[in-house]
């Protein structure tokens, strides 16, 4: 991504904007094509999608308006008439150098090759758990191209390229147990199928065989699948101005918010991240803020135009996840700082008495103003630093505070879902939190 | 409507080059749409228009289906697309058609919208309360020509809004056929429940009645009746033909998908795959008749009938939904409902429900519920789960009420493909049913 000169299109419809009286405005317009596979036990998909469209956003110091389409604007409208609140456009910035990943360039899966991928899910599935199959698997890899040119001078281009695969699954027995995986990559050719058979499998098992434990505390193993969860939870806590003044009653004595193992990084430009790129939806460059440093919290995730009302820099984290949605600040890359030289397996060694949970079964529930939260999980209980017994049908629950204040060490096997953006997190070994049926 | 200068003889023509087998099913999906949205006041930009049209070809072969879409009505594409999903040489050659579409010139603007919160608010302080709602309010429009090989049905059109409300105590959301004057007073009511109930605690478990108001009858329809009667639900717990004949819910139970009484503005007379739509009768008298299917599903089975056949967007094959639920008044009166119910519960409103489709749990998520001692309504209590198995749950009606209502609608997402669903429903009564304490557990 570069400073570009605008095209032909850009320039007209910006002209025709700003002679309509709207000095403010922007357009940006997209291109996609992606592919997307289905299979079911009943039926097989295959869908080729091309997409052209458009967004535009213009006002005057009295209101504004949101307009999308397909297809190319037309300079001539119909426009809407602006209302509400005024508009706000960046001007423009440096950007960073950046080296465009070289996988953006790789075609998009083909049929035979994505039909193959899946399939070959369904026989690891089954074989790593006799009488598993999948239900259903979706595939859709994707690549898009896109510009922003606003009348303030900015001008950007960018490109991304992102696989998603969604997958539910029944184990043996009736009534079977089912479980769900959804994960988001750069490339679907990343796709590993064995390690993505063992996730299901082993989560069909423990909820098959599990059983919700006594009301219970410990030391608590929290996998990535579950550490994102409670992280995507925060998320309100961390970003806007507002944030500071929310997390505020985290703090503790010294002024922590977390364990002294805890650093929260967002980062839009983050290297080999499946969003990477050197811009945001209004063309802003991204770069990496530390929100949470060893414990402390620095500042919160903050667009351009917030950093003016609170304290913190601002980071090009205004997202624009396709052209339908109007642009909103919020995390790209949020993640979990992972430490290097701690293997989950000495995480689980360390567990005298405890639980390593894996995944969660369904949504949580967060009540950040009672800073309360209680998440439905499944996994093991551990003796001596091993599985003693499966554990499903459970909650984990606790404050806020003790969760972030309780985290006593992470691992290095940082994870990336798609949640509220990509959010990531290694293994955190937790302790004050408490389980319950 | 969008589509009276589309050549769909020309289109139907070139379908047909590709549909080399006397079983393919290949059509064209044509769409144009716009959704207008007023967001909270405090939130920019102002108003927000989107406005979309394309195209899908589509070719079903033996069990499988190849679906190649544009975003663009245009010749071109549209003979690009056939060639993708056509299983011919990759250098085969279709005619474009023309299919230029008029532009849509119309104004970019829904005047309707603006006046709904100021007349929400107004409906509030007359329930003596006020407090603070963003609300989000859309209306939707879209306009589909579905062309066959051989057949090409009328084009259809849906209007509808949307209405979301964020408060302190959560979100609310409904849809509407039309903004009238009863809009604001039926969202204000909801509103001012919601409100009221804000502190109320969750009961403890209980198992005994539960009187169930309309528009949470329309929720536990499409949940237990709908989702688990379409044919690629039923698939998964067997072949879909072997529902029809099982009694599966109580005998005072009949209900209906019947997308041709839909209110008016999202009435339909076909399908979103050109198949006409009937009055299904998917319970009679408690006994499965009619599961819902699409063109593909009703190809594996004579006693499945295409017609519920309906698609999120261009970009997403069609599958076996259905669009409006009725299930046919009873006897019963609402006090003749609560009579006779020395303790229980009525569920007057509903936040979600779920189905899984191969235990055949069905979970109701309720915001709050009333109690009901000797026969009438008492304290509120807070958020509540109703949940059990759908064969058990739906046998344990033992009263329908009268008159029916238009009782609401809702968006549904299953498979990822969001559609408007609607409802004609009155008040039931159910008995020995479960309802444990809902919200934080603990």
């Amino acid at each position: 991504m570069t400073m570009v000169a605008v095209t032909p299109e850009h320039q007209e419809t910006l002209v025709a904007l700003v002679r309509r009286g709207w000095p403010d405005a922007e357009v940006f317009l997209k291109k996609g094509r992606s592919r997307r596979l289905e299979l079911s036990a009943f039926t097989q998909t295959s869908i080729f999608a091309q997409e052209q469209a458009w967004a535009v956003r213009a006002g005057h110091h009295r209101g504004s308006f949101f307009a999308a389409g397909t297809g190319e604007p037309d300079p001539a409208g119909p426009w809407p008439e602006p209302t509400g609140r005024a508009l706000r456009l960046p001007e423009p910035a440096m950007v960073l150098p950046w080296n465009e990943p070289s996988d953006f360039d790789a075609p998009l899966i083909g049929e035979r090759e994505g039909l193959r991928l899946l399939e070959s899910l369904g026989r690891e599935l089954a074989s790593e758990l006799p009488g598993a199959r999948l239900l259903s698997a979706s595939l859709e890899d994707g690549s898009s191209e896109s510009e922003i040119a606003n009348s303030r001078g900015l001008r950007a281009r960018t490109r991304a390229r992102v696989a998603t695969l969604f997958l539910e699954a029944a184990g043996p027995g009736r009534p079977a147990p089912t479980a769900s995986v959804y994960l988001a990559v750069r490339e679907a050719r990343k796709i590993n199928p064995p390690a993505l058979a063992r996730r299901l499998a082993d989560r069909l098992a423990v909820t098959a065989q599990g059983a919700p434990p006594e009301r219970d505390r410990g030391e608590i193993l929290l996998a990535p699948a579950v550490a994102v969860r409670l992280l995507a939870g925060l998320v309100p806590l961390l970003v806007g101005p507002k944030a500071g003044g929310l997390i505020s009653g985290l703090r503790d004595h010294r002024g922590r918010i977390g364990s002294e193992k805890l650093t929260l990084i967002d980062n839009g430009r983050l290297s080999g991240g499946t969003l990477e790129a050197p811009v945001d939806g209004e063309g802003v460059p991204t770069r990496e803020a530390v929100l949470v440093e060893q414990g402390f919290f620095r500042q919160p995730l903050l667009a351009w135009w917030q950093a003016e009302t609170a304290a913190g820099h601002p980071s090009g984290c205004t997202r624009r996840a396709g052209w339908r949605d109007v642009p909103q600040p919020g995390p790209t890359h949020l993640y979990v700082k992972p430490d290097a030289k701690i293997p989950v397996v000495a995480l689980l060694g360390s567990i005298a008495q405890g639980y390593y949970l894996i995944d969660t079964t369904g949504a949580g529930h967060f009540d950040l103003a009672e800073g309360k939260f209680a998440l439905p999980v499944c996994g093991f209980a551990v003796e001596g630093g091993r599985a003693s017994a499966p554990v499903a049908g459970a909650w984990l629950c606790g404050r806020i505070a003790t969760f972030l204040q309780g985290i006593a060490a992470v691992g290095r096997d940082l994870t990336f879902h798609p949640l509220d953006g990509m959010i990531g997190s290694p293994t955190l070994l937790v302790t004050g939190l408490e389980l319950r049926g | 409507m969008p589509f009276s200068e589309l050549d769909t003889a020309a289109v139907a023509r070139t379908l047909s080059q590709i549909a080399e087998q006397p079983e393919d099913v290949v059509d064209a999906f044509f769409e144009r749409r716009e959704d207008v949205e007023l967001p909270p006041e405090d939130e920019g930009p102002g108003l927000r228009v989107w406005r979309e049209e394309g195209f899908a070809v589509r070719l079903v072969r033996e069990g499988r289906t190849w679906l190649a879409t544009r975003d663009a009505i245009d010749g071109r594409p549209f003979a690009e697309a056939l060639r993708q999903v056509a299983r011919a040489f990759s250098a085969a050659s279709y005619p474009e058609p023309s299919l230029r579409l008029p532009p849509d010139e119309t104004p970019a603007a829904a005047p309707e919208l603006a006046e709904l919160p100021a007349a929400v608010n107004r409906a509030l302080r007359a329930h003596h309360v006020g407090f603070p709602v963003r609300y989000t309010v859309r209306r939707h429009r879209r306009f589909v020509q579905v062309v066959g090989p051989r057949l090409v049905p009328a084009a259809q059109s849906e209007v509808f809004y949307s209405v979301t409300a964020d408060g302190s105590w959560g979100r609310w959301g409904a849809l509407f056929p039309r903004l009238d004057g009863g809009v604001a007073e039926m969202i204000s009511s909801a509103l001012a429940g919601l409100f009221r109930a804000r502190q109320a605690p969750a009961p403890a478990p209980f198992r005994g009645i539960a009187v169930l108001a309309p528009s949470v009858v329309a929720v536990v329809l499409h949940e237990a009746v709908a989702h688990a009667l379409e044919a690629d639900v039923l698939a998964q717990g067997g072949n879909p033909e072997s529902a029809v004949g099982v009694a599966m819910a109580a005998e005072s139970l009949d209900v209906l998908d019947d997308p041709g009484a839909a209110p008016e503005g999202v009435r339909r007379t076909t399908d979103d795959e050109g198949s006409p739509v009937f009055r299904r009768w998917l319970l009679r008298g408690g006994v499965v008749e009619q599961p819902l299917a699409d063109a593909l599903w009703a190809r594996t089975s004579p006693v499945l009938v295409p017609g519920a056949g309906r698609r999120g967007s261009r970009h997403l094959p069609p599958g076996p939904r259905s669009s409006h639920l009725e299930l046919l008044a009873g006897e019963t009166d609402e006090a003749g409902l609560l009579a006779g119910a020395d303790e229980g519960y009525h569920l007057g409103e509903t936040s979600r429900g779920s189905l899984d489709p191969l235990s055949g749990e069905f979970t109701l998520q309720l915001p709050y519920a009333r109690r009901i001692r000797r026969g009438s309504l008492a304290e509120t209590v807070g958020p509540c789960i109703l949940r059990g198995r759908v064969a058990d749950l739906l046998t344990r009606v033992t009263a329908v009420g009268r008159p029916s209502y238009p009782a609401g609608a809702g968006w549904c997402a299953k498979g990822g493909q969001k559609l408007p669903v609607w409802a004609t429903a009155p008040a039931l009564r159910l008995e020995g049913v479960e309802i444990t304490p809902g919200g934080m557990p603990g």
